[in-house]
This record gives structure tokens, sequence and C-alpha cells, in this order.
């Protein structure tokens, strides 16, 4: 079983990964300079902030949970990291730090309701949603924005660093500290075991609330480093900012093959899922499109991402139903 | 005891309305509030459906895009001088042609609703913008209001609104079909076993949530003289906030309708009680977040309670 899904799963990224050359190839063919270099870091740059909290929800996501807030976090985030460094006066070091800090905590409010209460995830996060994004309107009053930073800190979001843009060196860590984490340490199993049966998870004698803990505090500080690196592209702070980010996150993460039950998933098929969206929504521009067709098509392709690992299972039951008589045919599982 | 949650969300919603009636009675002028209830009924008609939707033990995320191209495809049509008898029934069916692809994808293929829903509204909303690039629709004189005058135009949707909630909420205690989409939400396996098909309940649960946001969008359609393509935008998150204050259970087959209206009834009652207890409204959002929060907490500790 766990062979036939691991191939499967390969299957469905090997997909992903002819959709994003194929589009590439398309979109180079189409517009002028979409296969540039410029163009190329302006892709990655557009997509780190999604791109990171759509890492941290994969491993969220394979522990059967879910994490709504993020978008409003990274608001909430950036204009504590405004407010940090113009009034309090703090240099944008101390303040980014401070930050994470925060981040860290925000996430582990989540965790806290989560675990110590039993809450589902669904709930909770949608409350901090909320929440979080309430904060930040009303710290500053729904208007009040933060710009004027200084050029060494917007040097992360703007310029390049070695020859890439100076966040993706970041990206790149975080990336594979994620997937070491996922892949690589028991900690990726356990949250596997967790996302296929807590139970279960509990009697092989896991630590399951401390896990689930781990993925949502690692979502509010890699949040956090979103938001900075969010303000420093932009160069301000607003209490809107990453408005939507989470829906954008989350349908990477299920379009790169993770199973929103938990337990299936892998943190490459994410990066694929990120660069479906991203070189889409780019390359629409470039071939002169409507920006709302990025949107439709996203859609479309996540529909069909998820038809995908269906349809054939229904088409193998028809047939054997033809050909046997009528076992208990396994209900559809409806949540 | 069985009503806990539904008693302490009136509690709570009463002890609003009191400090409020001892603090600022200004809040009590009838105007501003029959406006607040014109501009809250559609969102109860759509947080009928959404109870329904999660006592089912699904979840729609798509209902704002629905909204929104209910009230613009009810505007163009009304815009093209037909008669709102046709208008009305048309923006349902849409409302219920899209409620069931939602339900097609879920039922039919087995797909997660959560999954399904958010792919459905960036499709829907992004197909909206692109069609029609944001631009308002402007009505007829005779579709505000239906053509009456304002007041009995505010008490005739009113009156929709809470009569359907009244015969939904009967119709979900006492009818078979009712107590259907409480069994497929419990437990489905269990309710096949039963000879209750849960897929045919599952999909027929999208397409009623879809006819009531086609009938929600119109009762706000009649509101304005204008219809605003971005009208409903966040219905989903509120309705489902107001739903699960209300003592629905997310994880299905448990909470009623009553609850759902009470948890409404809470959280639309904060962003006046701001205004008139001299708060930034700012704060909206935060508090909003924070009474869903306190709500699902109160339930845990309950539950945690009871548990040790």
């Amino acid at each position: 079983m766990n062979k036939f899904l691991r191939s499967n799963l390969a299957k469905h990224e090997a997909i992903l990964l002819a959709v994003v050359i194929g589009e590439w190839f398309y979109f180079n063919s189409v517009g002028a300079h979409f296969g540039s270099l410029d163009n190329t870091f302006d892709i990655i740059r557009h997509s780190v902030e999604i791109g990171l909290l759509a890492l941290v929800m994969t491993p969220i996501i394979l522990t059967g949970g879910i994490d709504l807030s993020v978008g409003s976090l990274l608001g909430l985030c950036a204009i504590l990291f405004g407010k940090l460094w113009r009034d309090a006066g703090l240099s944008p070091v101390t303040a980014g730090i401070c930050t994470i800090g925060i981040g860290a905590l925000a996430g582990g409010l989540n965790a806290t309701l989560i675990t110590w209460l039993r809450l589902p995830p669904l709930i909770v996060t949608l409350g901090t949603y909320s929440l979080f994004r309430g904060l930040a309107e009303a710290i500053t009053h729904g208007v009040d924005t933060f710009t004027g930073f200084p050029s060494s800190f917007l040097f992360l979001g703007q310029e390049r660093f070695w020859g890439i843009p100076a966040q993706a060196p970041i990206f790149i860590a975080v990336t594979v500290a994620v997937w070491l984490l996922v892949h690589r340490t028991t900690f990726g199993r356990s949250f596997r075991a967790i996302g296929y049966s807590p139970e279960g998870a509990r009697y092989a004698g896991l630590p399951v609330d401390r896990r689930i803990a781990m993925v949502y505090v690692l979502a509010g500080i890699v949040s956090a480093i979103a938001a900075i690196i969010y303000t420093a592209r932009l160069g301000q702070a607003k209490a809107d900012a990453g408005t939507g980010y989470e829906l954008y996150a989350i349908t990477a993460v299920v379009l790169g093959g993770t199973s929103i039950f938990g337990g299936i998933g892998t943190v490459h098929g994410t990066l694929l899922g990120v660069a479906a969206i991203a070189v889409l929504s780019n390359g629409l521009v470039h071939a002169r499109q409507p920006r709302e067709v990025a949107g439709m098509l996203t859609g479309l392709l996540l529909i069909l991402a998820l038809s995908s690992s269906v349809v054939p299972k229904i088409f193998a039951r028809l047939r054997s139903r033809r050909h046997t008589a009528p076992p208990n045919v396994p209900a559809v599982k409806t949540s | 005891m069985k009503y806990f949650r539904e008693i302490s969300v009136a509690l709570a919603l009463m002890a609003l309305l009191v400090a409020l009636a001892m603090v600022a009675p200004a809040f009590y002028q009838p105007q501003p509030l029959l406006s607040l209830a014109t501009r809250e009924a559609p969102t109860l008609i759509v947080a009928c459906g959404m109870a329904l939707v999660i006592i089912c033990r699904q979840i729609d995320i798509s209902v704002a895009s629905q909204f929104a191209i209910c009230s613009v495809c009810a505007g163009l049509l009304a815009a093209m001088k037909l008669p709102l008898i046709v208008v009305l029934p048309a923006s349902i069916c849409i409302g219920a042609v899209l409620g069931s692809i939602n339900g097609a994808l879920i039922a039919g293929l087995g797909l997660p609703s959560i999954v399904v829903t958010l792919a459905t509204m960036v499709t829907w909303r992004e197909a909206l913008r692109w069609q029609r690039q944001g631009e308002f629709v402007n009505l007829p004189d005779n579709v505000q209001w239906f053509g009456l005058s304002q007041a009995s135009g505010q008490w005739t949707i009113i009156a929709i609104a809470l009569a359907l909630l009244v015969i939904l909420a009967i119709c979900l205690k006492r009818l078979a079909a009712g107590r259907f989409v409480y069994a497929v939400g419990s437990d489905a396996e269990a309710a096949r076993l039963a000879g209750i098909p849960p897929q045919r309940v599952t999909f027929l649960t999208f397409a009623f949530m879809g006819a009531l946001v086609g009938l929600a969008a119109m009762m706000n359609v009649v509101q304005s003289p204008q219809v605003d393509p971005k009208s409903g935008t966040g219905i989903e998150l509120k309705t489902i906030a107001a739903v699960v204050v209300g003592g629905v259970a997310i994880s299905g087959g448990r909470g009623n309708l009553w609850g759902a209206f009470a948890g409404l009834l809470l959280l639309a009652c904060v962003s006046p009680a701001l205004t008139h207890l001299h708060v930034e409204s700012y704060w909206e959002k935060a508090i909003q977040g924070m009474i869903i929060l306190l709500a699902v907490v109160a339930d845990g500790i309950r539950t945690r309670r009871g548990n040790t």
C-alpha cells in the first residue's frame, strides 16, 4: 500500500514538473522577455513569501491540520516590525529578531488551542485569522503605513546578492531545513504517522501533541520571516499585508500532491506547486493575457490535480463492479 | 446540558444588549436597528445554508464568489427590464447550478470540500472579475426595495429571512430529509448502511446552499440602486464564524439553526456596539476573532473537564 501511494505521488510530481516545464516553454515562445534572467529573478522575488508560507504549510497539512492564519500573521508581523523599528527605535536586525519571536508566540497560541484543548485546527486558525488581522488593523488604525526603511534593509527585498535576488538565500535555507525536517528526520515520519492516524501514533509512543505544536510554532516563525521579506520587497508595511496568502499557500501545497487529509505529501511537491502558480501568473502577463485568467487557471488546475488521483480509482471500482458481485463499496470519504 | 452552547451564546448576546441599553441607549433607535437587520438578512440566509453544510460535515468557502456572481447576473437581468418575478428565480437557479458544481465534485468524485470550494472560489471570483472588470451594474428604478417604499421593502427582506430561518429550522428537526443531513454528517458510513444515500444528501446540500446564496444575493441586490461586483466579500468567513459560535460542530452532525442565528446576531452587533461605546471600529475584526476563539475554548474546556 505504502509503495503504491509513494509511486502514485511520484507520478503526481512528475506530471506537475511536466506542467511547469510546459508552462515555461510555452510562455517563453509567446512572451518576449519571459525567459530572460531578469524575469526569472522577478518570478522568484514575487513568490518567496507565498513559497515560505507554503513550505511550512506542508508539515501542517501532513499532520492532517490546516492553518488559515498565516496570511493574517504575516500582516500583523509586518506592521509590528514597522512599529518596533520606527516607534521603538530598534535597528532593523533587532526588530526582525523580535518580530520572529512574536511570530513564534502567535504560532504558539494556535498550537496551544489545538493541542491542549483538542480544538479543530480549521476553527482555531479561523479565529486567529480574524484576530491577527484585526490586531494589525487596530494597531495601525487601519491607515498607518510604515515606510522610509533604510536602504541597508531594503537590500534584502530589492537588491541582488552575488547575482541572485537577496531573499533567495533565505528561501533556499528554509527550503533545505524544511525538506530535511520532513524527509530526513524522525520528526517528518511522525508528522505522517499523525496524519494517518493520530490515535495510532499515540499508541506507537509518539508525543503527538508536542509534534503538532511544533509545526504550528514553525509556521508562526516562518510567517514572521516572510513578513520581514515582504516589507523589504515593498518598502512599506500596511495592515492588509499578505491578505489571501493563506489560500495561495494551501493551493500550492495541495497542487503539489499533499493530501488535505494528512499523511501523504512531499516538500519538493510543494515547491513545484509554488512554481506552477508563480510561472503561470507571471507568464500570462507576458503573454498579454488578463491577470484574472491566472487565477481561474489555478483554480481549474487544483481541481484537475485532485481529480487525477480519484478518477482512475472510480473507473477501477466501476470495472470491478461489472466483473464481480458487488462487494461492500467503500463509502466516499466525506470530510 | 443539551443546549448549553445555544443558551450561553444567547446569554452573551443578552448581556451585550443589556450593557448597551445601560451605557449607550442610542443603540436602540429604531431606524439604525432596522437598517442593521436589513443589511444582515442576506447573511442570515447564507448562514442557514452554511449551517446545513457544516452539519453535513462539509464546508463551503466559495459562497462569497457565488454571491457575487448571482448578484451581478441578477443585476444584469434586471437591467434588461425583466420583471422581478423572473429575476428572483433566475438568481436562485444560477446559485443552485454553482452549488451543484461543488456538490458534484465533492459527492460525485469524493474530493475534500475545503479544497474543492477553495478552487471554485478562486475560479468564479477571477472569472467574474475578468468578464466585468469590476464594473457596477446600474439597476432600473423599480428594482430597489422590490418597487416598494423603503420601509416596507426592508420589512419584506427581514420577513423573508426570518421565515426561511424558522421553516428550515423546523424542517431540519422534523423532516426525514433534515435528519438525513445529521445522519450523514455524524457518520456517512452508518448512514449508508441505514439506507440513506450519503452522496445524494451531500450533493443536494450543496445545491441547496447555492440556491440559498442566490436568494440572499437577490435580497442584497434590491437594497441599493447599483450592484457592486465585490458584494459578499468575506461572507464565507462571517457565516462560518456565526455558525461555529452558535454551536454547530465542525466535525458534523451536531448543532442547529437557532444557535447559528444567535451567533450571527452576536457577531453582527459587534460593529454597531463599538460605535456606540466609542471604541475605534478598527477593533471589529479582532473582537470577532476573540468571540470565535472564546466560543470554541469554552467548548474545549467543557469537553476536557468531561473527559478527566
